[in-house]
C-alpha cells in the first residue's frame, strides 16, 4: 500500500517535471525553431534593437492623430471602458500571465507607454511550456483568483473557456476598432463565438514563402506569381541538386495540406473547419495526391533533419521555407538581413481560377477574464492595445508585423509584402480552424505521411474523417 | 526525593500505561508527516483514480461516465502500440544499461585505480534526459553524426533512418538512455562487487575457478541482494520512461515511439482527455506495482531461501 502511494505520484511528478524540462529543453538550440509556441516565443528579440530608435519618434508622433480618430468612431452606450479613455482606476499593476516568457523585456517595455496613456501596467508572469501554461490558466478559473489578463491560443481552445463563460466579451471593442480600421477584414472570424467577440489581438502571422536570395539569383529564379511558375522554380532547383522546400514531420506538419487545399479550393478549406466539407471530399484527396506528386518529386527536405529551419535556409540546404512571419525573428537571430538574403513571397495559389490570394493568419489572443480583479482595468488595456498608437510602438519593439493594417512595419520584405494585402483573402490556419479531437488525429496522420508519404491519400483521409464525423455529430 | 518521583507515577496512572503513553506520543509527532504525506501522495493518486472514470476537459465539471474510459483505452490501437514500446523499453534498460553496468563493473573490479575506469561512464547521468535527447537528436538525425561517420568510413547502414522508422527510433531511444543509465549501474554493482568478502573468493581461486566460472558460481550469486535493487529500478525506471522520447521524438513520427507514460500526458495535456489520461496513469500503476511487487517479492523470498 505505502509502495502504492509511493509510486502514483512518483510517476505524475515524474511526468510533470519531465514535461516542464522538456519545455527548457525546447529552448535550445536544437529544436528552438522546431516547436509552435516556443517558436513564437524566440522569433523576437534580435529584431527589436534595430526598431527602437524609429519607435521613439513614431509614438510621439501618432499619439495625437490614432486619439482623435478613436474619438470619432467610438459607439456610445457600451458599459465598460471605450477606446478613447483608457484612464480606469486599477487595484494596482495588472496581472498579466503569457506563455511567451521570451516576450517579458517587449511587455515591460511598453509598460512605460500604457502608463503615460491610460495609468496602466502590467505585472508580467511568464511561462515557457505552453502545456503546463494552459492548465495553470484553466485550474486559475477554478479558484478565486481569476486571471486578469493573459494569453491564449484561437480555435477549439478559445472556444472551451468562452462555452465556461471564464472570458470578458469584447464585441464592443471590436465594433469600434472595425469602424476605426484597427483590424484587418476577417480577423474578427478567429474571435467571434455565438456571433460574439471575445478576447483582443495579441499578434498575428500570415504564412508566407521565405527564399535564399543568393539560392534564386545563383539560378536566375525571380518569385513566383503562379503556381506553375512555383513548380518550375522548384524544378529548376531539384535539377541542380538543391532541396527546393522545408517541411517537418511534427507540429508544422500539417502546413502543406494546408496550403495546397487553400489554394486550389478555398471553399472546401473552409468546409473543414465548420464540418459542411469532408476529408474524404474530392477536394481533399486531390490536395493530398498533389502533396505525394511533390513529395515524390524530391521538392520537400527529409524530415529527419532536425536542424532548424532558419538554418537550413541561411545555409542553402533548403532554398525556401513556408512559415509564418514570425520566421523574419528567427532569420534574424541566425545574421539573415531582410530583403538582402532572404526574401518573402506569398505562394501562388494552386488553381489559377481562384481569384483572391489565399493566405492563411494565425493570431494569438489577448484576454480578460470574467469576473476577475481589475476586469475593467484589462478591458481598457485591451481597448488601448488595438490602437494604432500602441501597435506602432509594439511592432518597433518586436520588429514584427502588427494586426494594425495602419501600422508601418519596419521590415522591408514583410512591408513590401504587406503592400498586397488589398487582394488577399484571409484564411484561418488549419491548426486554429480545426477542432481539438479532429487536430489530435490529423496532426500525427499528416506527421506519418510526411515520413513515410503514401500514393494513396484514402486511409489517411478516411481516420480523420472519421474523428471528424464523430465530433460534428456531437456538436 | 520521594517527593519529586511522586507525580510521575501518579500520570502513569492516570493515562495508563508507560508503552501506550509512549505510543500516544509517538503518534502526535507523526501526525504532520502522515498529513503532509496524505495531502500531497494518497491525494493525488486518488484524485487521479476518481478522475479516471470520468469526462472532464480540465475546465469545469468533471462527468461521472464509469468505466468508459478504461474501455476506450482497451479498444484503442494506439494505446497497445505504446504498451509494446514500453516493453521494449522494460525489456532493453534491463539488457543494455544493467548488463552494460554490471559488464563495466565487473572489468574494472580488482583494477587498481577502478574508479577512474568507471567515473567516464558515471558522468552523462549527471545530465538531465531532456539534454541526453537533445545531444543524441544531433547524433541520429538524417544526416547527423552517425550517418555522416558510416559514410566517411563506408560502413553499412547509411540509409537507415535512426529516428523515423519504428521500432528502430524506439531501440536508438534505449541506447541513448543507456549511455546515461550504464554508469550509475556501473558504480552499484561496483559497491556490490567490493563487499563481497574476500574469503569465498580466494577459496574458490584456490579450486582454480576463473573467468566465467568465478562469475557463474561467486560474484553472480553474491551480488544478488544489488541485483534485485537494480533491476527494480529499472523496471519500475523503464515503465515510466517519457523524457529521452519526449526530447528525441515527441512520440512521433505520428504516434509511432509513444511510451505509456507519454500517451497519458498527450492524453491529458494536449488532447484534453483528463479522464482517459488518468485512466492509462491507474493502468501504468497498477503494472509499475505488480511489476515491481513480484519481481522484488520473488528475489527476497529466493534470497531468504538462500540464507
Amino acid at each position: 500500500m505505502v509502495l502504492t502511494a509511493l509510486l502514483v505520484p512518483a510517476l505524475l511528478v515524474a511526468t510533470a517535471c519531465s514535461s516542464s524540462d522538456s519545455g527548457s529543453g525546447t529552448t535550445t538550440p536544437a529544436t528552438a525553431a522546431a516547436t509552435t509556441s516556443a517558436a513564437m516565443t524566440q522569433s523576437s528579440p534580435a529584431g527589436s534593437g534595430s526598431a527602437g530608435s524609429e519607435s521613439a519618434g513614431s509614438e510621439s508622433a501618432g499619439s495625437g492623430s490614432a486619439g482623435s480618430e478613436t474619438a470619432g468612431s467610438e459607439p456610445a452606450g457600451s458599459g465598460s471602458a471605450t477606446p478613447i479613455d483608457c484612464k480606469v482606476q486599477a487595484s494596482g499593476a495588472l496581472q498579466f500571465y503569457t506563455d511567451k516568457a521570451a516576450w517579458q523585456p517587449d511587455f515591460e517595455a511598453m509598460n512605460e507607454k500604457s502608463n503615460a496613456d491610460c495609468g496602466l501596467s502590467l505585472n508580467f508572469t511568464g511561462y515557457s511550456d505552453s502545456a503546463q501554461y494552459d492548465a495553470f490558466i484553466k485550474q486559475g478559473f477554478q479558484t478565486d483568483q481569476k486571471p486578469t489578463l493573459f494569453t491564449w491560443h484561437t480555435g477549439d481552445q478559445l472556444k472551451e473557456l468562452v462555452d465556461q463563460g471564464y472570458i470578458a466579451e469584447t464585441t464592443d471593442l471590436w465594433k469600434a476598432a472595425e469602424a476605426n480600421g484597427d483590424v484587418p477584414a476577417g480577423l474578427i472570424d478567429n474571435y467571434t463565438y455565438n456571433g460574439k467577440q471575445y478576447c483582443v489581438p495579441l499578434n498575428v502571422a500570415y504564412w508566407v514563402m521565405y527564399y535564399n536570395k543568393k539560392i534564386f539569383a545563383d539560378n536566375g529564379l525571380q518569385p513566383p506569381k503562379t503556381w506553375d511558375e512555383f513548380t518550375k522554380i522548384a524544378d529548376t532547383l531539384v535539377a541542380k541538386g538543391i532541396t527546393p522546400l522545408h517541411q517537418m514531420n511534427i507540429i508544422f506538419e500539417f502546413v502543406w495540406y494546408q496550403a495546397l487545399l487553400m489554394g486550389s479550393d478555398p471553399t472546401a478549406y473552409e468546409g473543414l473547419g465548420t464540418g459542411k466539407a469532408k476529408y474524404t471530399d474530392p477536394a481533399s484527396v486531390d490536395a493530398v495526391k498533389k502533396w505525394y506528386d511533390m513529395e515524390s518529386k524530391k521538392y520537400f527536405i527529409d524530415p529527419g533533419v532536425q536542424t532548424d529551419p532558419q538554418t537550413l535556409l541561411k545555409t542553402g540546404k533548403v532554398a525556401m521555407a513556408y512559415f509564418g512571419t514570425f520566421f523574419t525573428g528567427q532569420l534574424t537571430s541566425v545574421g539573415m538581413k531582410s530583403d538582402q538574403d532572404y526574401g518573402v513571397f506569398v505562394l501562388p495559389n494552386v488553381n489559377p481560377s481562384v481569384t483572391k490570394q489565399q493566405v492563411a493568419l494565425e493570431t494569438g489572443p489577448l484576454c480578460v477574464g470574467a469576473g476577475s480583479q481589475d476586469e475593467q482595468a484589462a478591458m481598457a488595456y485591451s481597448a488601448w492595445w488595438m490602437g494604432q498608437d500602441a501597435q506602432q510602438a509594439w511592432s518597433d519593439k518586436r520588429g514584427d508585423i502588427s494586426f494594425n493594417p495602419k501600422v508601418k512595419a519596419a521590415d522591408p520584405a514583410l512591408s513590401a509584402l504587406l503592400q498586397d494585402q488589398g487582394n488577399w483573402q484571409i484564411q484561418k490556419r488549419w491548426l486554429e480552424a480545426t477542432p481539438n479531437p479532429i487536430y489530435t488525429v490529423a496532426s500525427p496522420a499528416f506527421g506519418e505521411f510526411v515520413t513515410n508519404p503514401t500514393d494513396d491519400p484514402m486511409p489517411m483521409l478516411t481516420k480523420i474523417q472519421d474523428a471528424a464525423d464523430k465530433y460534428w455529430a456531437g456538436q | 526525593m520521594t517527593t519529586v518521583a511522586a507525580p510521575p507515577t501518579t500520570r502513569t496512572k492516570a493515562e495508563g500505561p508507560p508503552g501506550q503513553r509512549y505510543s500516544w506520543s509517538a503518534r502526535g509527532f507523526a501526525t504532520p508527516a502522515l498529513i503532509l504525506v496524505g495531502i500531497v501522495l494518497y491525494l493525488p493518486f486518488v484524485w487521479t483514480g476518481y478522475l479516471s472514470f470520468t469526462k472532464y476537459s480540465g475546465v469545469g465539471k468533471a462527468s461521472w461516465v464509469g468505466i468508459q474510459n478504461y474501455r476506450d483505452m482497451f479498444s484503442n490501437p494506439e494505446f497497445y502500440n505504446a504498451m509494446l514500446n514500453t516493453l521494449y523499453w522494460v525489456v532493453g534498460t534491463i539488457a543494455l544499461p544493467v548488463g552494460l553496468g554490471l559488464a563495466i563493473a565487473l572489468l574494472a573490479h580488482g583494477i587498481r585505480g577502478s574508479f577512474w575506469y568507471k567515473l567516464p561512464f558515471l558522468l552523462p547521468y549527471a545530465i538531465s534526459g531532456v539534454a541526453v535527447g537533445v545531444i543524441w537528436t544531433f547524433i541520429l538525425q538524417t544526416d547527423g553524426a552517425l550517418t555522416e561517420a558510416l559514410e566517411f568510413f563506408n560502413l553499412p547502414g547509411q540509409d537507415l533512418r535512426w529516428l523515423l522508422d519504428s521500432p528502430l527510433n524506439t531501440w536508438m531511444m534505449i541506447i541513448a538512455s543507456t549511455w546515461q543509465g550504464a554508469g550509475v549501474n556501473a558504480l552499484l554493482f561496483g559497491i556490490g562487487l567490493a563487499s563481497i568478502p574476500i574469503g569465498p573468493v580466494e577459496a574458490a581461486r584456490i579450486d582454480g575457478a576463473s573467468g566465467w566460472s568465478m562469475f557463474r558460481h561467486i560474484y553472480w550469486p553474491m551480488l544478488r541482494p544489488l541485483t534485485t535493487v537494480v533491476v527494480g529500478l529499472a523496471i519500475v525506471g523503464s515503465l515510466k520512461t517519457f523524457d529521452v522520447v519526449w526530447a528525441m521524438t515527441k512520440g512521433g513520427p505520428g504516434k509511432q515511439s509513444e511510451t505509456l507514460a507519454l500517451r497519458m500526458w498527450k492524453s491529458t495535456f494536449q488532447e484534453n482527455q483528463w479522464g482517459l489520461g488518468g485512466a492509462i496513469a491507474v493502468f501504468l500503476t497498477v503494472i509499475t506495482v505488480l511489476a515491481a511487487g513480484l519481481y522484488l517479492r520473488r528475489q527476497l523470498s529466493e534470497s531468504r531461501s538462500v540464507v
